[in-house]
């Protein structure tokens, strides 16, 4: 497979789904969060019941092209729980909110989980051997009788059925007052940063009990209130770099070397408004809902209820390019405000070389956005398509006026259908789209 | 484009209602949202409605201007204040307004509020039992102030209270 360039010219198929086939979801079961890890060969979901699956890709049988990858289960555990502040009266959810990977750096996986409060370091490891011939235990674990024992010898490690262990390293505890929406582990390998509504804190990683507060933007009169942190990102190559998106649309990029709390920013990137397309829901709107900085470190995509912009850290004025998603409900706002869609935030991503962005949409539709070839294309994650290596066809939307034939009114989305996390494997066409509480795979058609 | 404001507002209002019994705490980044549309559409309502106000004023004998302009004042304030913290923090100016009945009740809470207000600053906690007992005040006089502006008729005034089953219909839509 070649890597990353993507969009029209590449045919997507169906490869795998994972999740319950049965329309009754129940609640747990909803995927929060998707991430491949840095060489792609490790796929990680996390859930609203707390639990975290990571799914391994199959070593490639070169010799066969025909024969795809595939990703499996490698190993599932329970990353949080439910909890109480007894202090507040409050219940903690045990919903991931997201899954960062470590690059690796030994044998070990690494990856942290967050959910609202709570921050922890998890250590994937294999374990394919154990030792045997104790003198002192049997082989199930009892323990021999002193007097048996005549003779001394060394235990050895025999192989065994792999066993993956999900172990966790450190929790990061009590730092955030309000709901954490981000995590993001730096380019030095050493430090990461956790965001939530008005802070962004900085954490070593080795380090749990204190960690230091970069950003915050709480008012001293709560009722002056007018923006919070929506997300925030550390720039993929410079570690002293990241950045933070607002409630209202702008991106604030801070440099650590400037001062110890970065409430200043060195750039702020914002557009301004569109006087014409004023109304009652232009605030939550413009709310940003994700915020990546492009591989190549040049650039960061912004995703907002309508649009994907995608920013150039040199110009701070305006994005360099914008992509509308579903224009098409720009008049139904008032409907999905009603519904509590409108507050529904979509994430993007990247692929491998920057060319193609992606993001998802309702009816279970996700876009991608090809920047070289300025063309983007609407597909479905449907259990209707799940045939094994089954080209997906490009849908279309039909906004109002004659519909036609293959065309899917605006009307008949489905809302309760939607694609709000994506995940693009980092050198090759293969992308993970997480439906209610399906995972899909698809892949490039390989001809 | 004032019916599509009002209807914006009670939507608005339930939703920030709503907010509190979700699981996992109230959602500041959302409650910020819902106050800033639900403060737009009051604006644009209440013009609306003082312009309307100031034609009918002639036609209707009975004074509408004293009892709505109460509520008002109060609805003015509450979206400020339906965070948590800001209940906490509430201004002491829309108190002032209620009836006389009530303004007893508020003398003592004006100053539990201040000894929660500097608990607030100090610890970041929401003192959540004394939200509630405001926000019901509260709901109760924005309820009854959809309720009568729906009519039109400030007369009906004693009976805002008992409005509530004919309210929710309304914001339940």
């Amino acid at each position: 497979l070649t890597a990353g360039g993507g969009g029209n010219d590449v045919q997507w198929c169906f490869s795998q789904v994972k999740g319950a086939i049965d329309d009754d979801v129940a609640e747990a079961d909803i995927i929060s969060t998707v991430e491949f890890n840095h060489s792609g060969e490790l796929l990680a979901t996390g859930d609203k019941g707390g639990r975290v699956v990571i799914f391994q890709q199959e070593t490639e049988n070169k010799s066969q092209p025909q024969c795809r990858s595939e990703y499996n289960v490698y190993s599932t555990f329970q990353s949080h729980e439910p909890e109480f502040d007894y202090l507040k009266s409050l219940e903690i959810e045990e919903k991931i909110n997201k899954i960062r990977w470590l690059p690796q750096k030994n044998a070990a996986q690494f990856l942290l989980s967050t959910n609202d409060k709570t921050i922890k370091l998890w250590k994937i490891s294999e374990r394919d051997k154990r030792p045997e011939g104790y003198n002192l235990k049997e082989e199930d674990g009892r323990y021999r009788d002193a007097a048996t024992i005549t003779t001394l010898r060394v235990p050895v490690f025999r192989p065994m059925d792999l066993m993956v262990e999900a172990s966790p390293r450190r929790v990061f505890a009590n730092a955030h007052t309000y709901h954490i929406n981000s995590i993001s582990v730096n380019s030095d390998n050493e430090t990461y940063l956790s965001a939530d509504d008005l802070r962004i804190n900085l954490w070593h990683l080795e380090i749990t009990d204190r960690s230091f507060n970069i950003v915050d933007i709480k008012p001293a009169n709560m009722e002056e209130l007018t923006e919070v942190i929506t997300a925030a990102e550390f720039h993929p190559h410079q570690c002293n770099t990241f950045v933070y998106s607002s409630s209202k649309g702008t991106i604030r990029l801070c440099d650590m070397r400037a001062s110890a709390l970065c409430d200043k920013h060195s750039k702020l990137f914002e557009e301004p408004e569109d006087p014409s397309n004023r109304s009652f829901f232009s605030e939550i709107i413009s709310s940003i809902s994700d915020v990546k900085f492009s591989h190549n470190g040049r650039y960061m995509m912004t995703r907002d209820y309508l649009s994907v912009k995608i920013w150039d850290l040199n110009m701070e004025n305006r994005p360099v390019e914008t992509y509308q998603v579903h224009e098409y409900l720009r008049s139904k706002l008032c409907s999905l405000y009603e519904n509590d869609c409108i507050f529904d935030k979509f994430e993007c991503c990247w692929n491998g070389n920057d060319s193609v962005v992606m993001t998802g949409s309702y009816n279970n539709f996700f876009r991608m956005l090809d920047r070289t070839q300025r063309r983007d294309v609407t597909l479905e994650a449907s259990r209707e398509s799940c045939k094994p290596r089954q080209v997906l066809k490009p849908r279309r939307v039909c906004a109002g006026g004659k519909r036609k034939k293959d065309e899917i009114s605006v009307d008949s989305l489905d809302f309760n259908k939607k694609i709000l996390h994506t995940a693009w494997h980092p050198q090759e066409n293969i992308i993970a789209v997480a439906t209610t509480n399906n995972l899909y795979i698809f892949q490039e058609k390989v001809n | 484009m004032d019916v599509e404001a009002k209807r914006i507002m009670a939507l608005s209002i339930s939703k920030l209602y709503s907010l509190r019994t979700q699981r996992g705490g109230l959602r500041l980044h959302r409650s910020l949202l819902l106050s800033m549309t639900m403060r737009a559409a009051r604006d644009i309502y209440h013009t609306a409605q003082l312009l309307r106000d100031a034609e009918e004023e002639q036609v209707v004998p009975c004074a509408p201007d004293a009892a709505p302009e109460e509520p008002m004042e109060i609805s003015k304030d509450s979206p400020q204040s339906l965070t948590p913290k800001e209940v906490a923090m509430k201004p002491q100016e829309p108190k002032e307004t209620l009836e006389e009945d009530k303004e007893n009740r508020c003398a003592s809470e004006r100053h539990s509020r201040k000894r929660s207000v500097k608990t607030a600053l100090e610890t970041d906690s929401l003192p959540l039992k004394k939200a509630k007992m405001e926000t019901d005040e509260e709901k109760q006089h924005l309820q009854g102030e959809v309720f009568r502006t729906n009519n039109g008729n400030s007369c009906r005034q004693a009976e805002t209270l008992t409005a509530f089953p004919t309210n929710r219909t309304i914001v339940a839509c």
